[in-house]
């Protein structure tokens, strides 16, 4: 039985001239687990919101065509009974809950639609969500994942048929990724709910999705089980989608006449038998590994430093205690860890923005504390997380040129322009810098914190909440931007990013540095892999389960480490 | 030495400028103390109570009373646990009040006698100021919203108080941001002479009237899913159905300590109300 049917279904916002839903036809069967990709702009969550009926009762615009949930056309119901059938959650969740405690956001739905027993409904949810423990907290305790499960919990108490998920784990960090994607698992199968999500991560497609639906330009091109969705590498790759990097790795050495495969494999399972044929000939040396340069001066030292935070309640909690740690002049460092372990409060006590409680920071041999906050920033800068928050003008120029017209630097107009340029942002440069899209955002943020030419550049998860392909093309601008500023610090949770870009490593886990070292002293190891909770690219996991010995981080290593054996 | 302890100093009162710091004594001021005899009574109790005590003392002028009721709001807003901060704008209100006039009779020839009419004044104005910190700061904003709903006043603003509070620590920590962008990048003037501290801080106010704008285009940005997710979780529905009106109340629940603090707090005022008229 079909739970959602789409028919000849053609939308446009208010005011747009071009529809963003073209005459879409689309069946969801009960219970099926659907991906739903393609790329920015294609009208993904556009067709979500017409599921729960926000589209056309609260946001108008022409909607033609039908569109039936769990047999009740979407037009002719409001959008509380459609709630029931089809619950939502947003790309950025955490403004989607609206009550202070966590069973209050989780039964507030139930509530205000009248059901008697709506703290049980709250509770239910909270349970099937891994919340169960939490239900008295205030929602500014839960972390980013635990928050994301509430938002679900939200939804989930109406007991929908349908839950609807936006981009899940585009802000989580790997372990929060597995966990939001193990509870969705355990709703369909076990209580059989039809899940839909729209994900760019197609190795969780790969390992929990049944079924592919490929949106272009507000169509469907098709819809595929998910095995065979993701062998059309060229297809995904065309809509700027990666398929996994076993896809990518079998199809490009079956292009090649390397590999004969009829079949390609989409799982690390999977390829283990396609590619079991290949014998292992030993790892590429990176050229900056081979020509091991002598050691640099530190150009920051963390010399035993304490930090710690208010809490609401209670005693304030302690993210360092006698911290230690040297970056040297032209270091590459990525500093990962899990969602807590004190990363961002490590770049902030840098740039002196927090105080360290004990100790002392030196930058260039230099006492931090005896320096203003906007003296450090000609020698050190901080990329936020949210570029959002770096926008202080009304247009992405006048923000690039801010700090060198405040210190009255000479040809900052020149300079301004070559930036622009640079980060290829010319053509907006008048705009507002939040009107622009994600990719451009994070590029204006870039140059912003580039502009006054900073010895050291300290980037918060600067690939955090982008698609892919947005994803590879801010890598490339890093890549391009290697030279230009000499030391350069990453916090990430995207293994992909520190397996191609850092030369140096350091996990942070509950305050502390637990290793520090190259990527195959990092990843080689698997004790400190499992202490920080890091995932490493499913590539590097092929190789690794192919041969022991094996250390490849990219497609690239990983097709130059593997080659057919000779019979 | 003494530079250290010096350092630690100011290093301890500016800090209690930061936005980190106010973020941290709203959000203290609204939950941060639930498990106080007072947060746990009764709103609507809680609400005929501070009526009593924010009007009456206005009518009444014996020093003994006004006295006694001092006392009384002033255990009461030990018990609640008041943040330091409502405090301190406590004391600044209360002296920008009253305190002034004195300082002012003191110029103008009067003498200590002028305390005593002063004084009267004084303390009604610290009456009425405690007793409400003592109801808005120790109740959570959800139990004071439900409160005033039983009493007729319409669910738009009992959701805003406590969205309100829901909000306040989302939009400090982004103002927050906004102003740490300007730390790092902006060129404050050097602040060591006398004329380039208030140079200082004429930036300040500048750099925090420029920090606005961002602000709410950030946060207008950041409602549109809330305003979105408030119709899926039928907040509008909700608004003009009395079913769900009385379910929200029906959490409400006079019990024993209800009794018990009423019952000393009346005790307490005909005490003083006999002592008074002896």
């Amino acid at each position: 039985m079909n739970i959602i049917e789409i028919e000849n279904l053609t939308y446009s916002y208010p005011g747009a001239k071009a529809p963003v839903l073209n005459h879409i036809s689309l069946q969801v069967e009960e219970g099926d687990f659907l991906a739903i990709v393609g790329n920015n702009g294609c009208g993904k969550s556009t067709l979500c919101k017409t599921l729960n009926g926000l589209i056309p009762h609260f946001i108008t615009g022409d909607f033609e065509g039908k569109v039936l949930v769990g047999g009740l056309d979407t037009s002719q119901s409001d959008v509380g009974t459609l709630a029931c059938k089809a619950g939502y959650v947003y790309q950025d969740f955490e403004n989607q809950i609206v009550r202070p405690t966590v069973l209050d956001d989780a039964s507030y739905a139930c509530l205000n639609y009248g059901r008697k027993d709506y703290l049980e409904c709250g509770r239910k949810a909270l349970a099937l969500c891994g919340l169960k423990d939490r239900e008295k907290d205030y929602i500014w305790q839960l972390s980013g994942g635990q928050t994301h499960l509430l938002a679900l919990a939200g939804a989930l108490s109406l007991s929908p048929d349908v839950l609807i998920l936006d981009e899940p784990i585009a802000q989580l960090n790997p372990e929060h990724a597995d966990k939001i994607y193990g509870v969705l698992k355990e709703l369909n199968e076990k209580y059989g709910k039809t899940i839909i999500v729209i994900e760019h991560h197609t190795e969780y497609i790969a390992d929990y999705c049944r079924h592919v639906v490929l949106l272009k330009d507000g169509s469907v091109v098709w819809k595929l089980p998910a095995q065979e969705a993701l062998r059309r590498v060229e297809e995904l790759q065309e809509s700027s989608i990666f398929p996994p990097q076993v896809t990518c790795a079998a199809h490009e050495m079956r292009e090649r006449n390397r590999l004969v495969c009829p079949v390609l494999p989409t799982t690390v399972e999977e390829g283990r038998q396609a590619f079991a044929g290949l014998r292992f000939s030993g790892n590429q040396k990176r050229r900056e590994e081979t020509e091991k340069e002598q050691e640099n001066e530190p150009v920051v030292r963390f010399c035993d430093v304490s930090s710690s935070y208010r809490s609401v309640k209670g005693e304030p909690r302690v993210i360092f205690d006698w911290l230690n740690l040297d970056i040297r002049r032209g270091d590459k460092i990525a500093l990962i860890g899990s969602n807590g372990a004190g990363k961002s409060t490590l770049m902030k006590l840098m740039t002196g923005l927090i105080r360290p409680a004990e100790g002392d920071i030196l930058i260039n041999g230099e006492s931090i504390l005896k320096k203003k906050t906007e003296d450090l920033s000609k020698d050190i800068s901080l990329v936020y997380q949210n570029p959002e928050q770096m926008f202080i003008k009304d247009t992405i120029e006048a923000d690039i040129a801010y700090a060198m017209q405040v210190r009255n630097v000479e040809n900052r107009a020149e300079r301004t322009q070559k930036l622009l340029e640079r980060f290829r942002l010319t053509p907006w440069k008048d705009r507002d810098g939040r009107l622009l899209s994600g990719g451009q955002m994070r590029r204006a943020s870039l140059a912003i914190g580039i502009a006054l030419n900073p010895g050291i550049l300290l980037l918060d998860e600067p690939t955090a909440n982008l698609d892919i392909a947005t994803r590879k093309e801010i890598m490339r601008t890093l890549a391009d931007i290697r030279n230009v500023t000499e030391t350069v610090l990453i916090a990430t949770h995207d293994m992909q990013l520190v397996c191609e870009w850092a030369e140096r490593i350091v996990v942070l886990s509950q305050g502390k540095v637990i290793a520090d070292g190259s990527r195959d002293e990092i990843f080689g190891n698997e004790d400190i892999l499992r202490r920080a909770g890091i995932r490493p690219p499913e590539i590097f996991q092929m190789g690794r389960s192919l041969d022991r010995r094996a250390l490849c981080y990219t497609i690239h290593e990983f097709m130059q480490s593997f080659e057919e054996a000779d019979i | 030495m003494i530079g250290k302890i010096k350092r630690k100093l100011s290093d301890n009162i500016m800090d209690k400028f930061s936005m980190d710091f106010l973020r941290n004594q709203v959000l203290k001021n609204a939950y941060g103390n639930d498990d106080t005899v007072i947060a746990k009574l009764d709103p609507r109790v809680l609400l005929v109570w501070y009526l009593f005590l924010g009007l009456v003392p206005w009518f009444v002028n014996n020093l003994y009373f006004l006295m006694g009721c001092f006392l009384l709001v002033l255990a009461t807003t030990i018990i609640a646990k008041v943040a330091g901060l409502v405090l301190v704008l406590f004391g600044i209100g209360v002296f920008s009040q009253t305190g002034y006039l004195f300082v002012v009779s003191l110029f103008f020839g009067g003498d200590a006698s002028t305390i005593i009419p002063l004084l009267t004044l004084t303390l009604k104005v610290a009456i009425c100021s405690l007793a409400s910190v003592t109801v808005f700061s120790g109740l959570d904003p959800d139990r004071l919203s439900n409160g005033l709903m039983w009493f007729g006043c319409p669910e738009r603003l009992s959701f805003s108080i406590s969205y309100a509070y829901r909000i306040l620590p989302m939009l400090m920590e982004e103002f927050q941001n906004i102003l740490l962008s300007y730390r790092l990048r902006g060129n404050p003037p050097a602040h060591d002479t006398f004329m380039g501290k208030i140079r200082y801080l004429c930036y300040q106010v500048k750099i925090i009237m420029h920090a606005f704008y961002p602000l709410m285009l950030n946060t207008a940005k950041r409602s549109r899913t809330t305003v979105e997710a408030l119709e899926i979780k039928g907040y509008r529905f909700a608004a003009v159905n009395q079913e769900v009106r009385k379910m929200k109340l029906s959490s409400l629940r006079v019990t024993y300590n209800d009794m018990l603090f009423l019952a000393i707090s009346v005790l307490w005022i005909s005490v003083v109300v006999l002592l008074s008229t002896i």
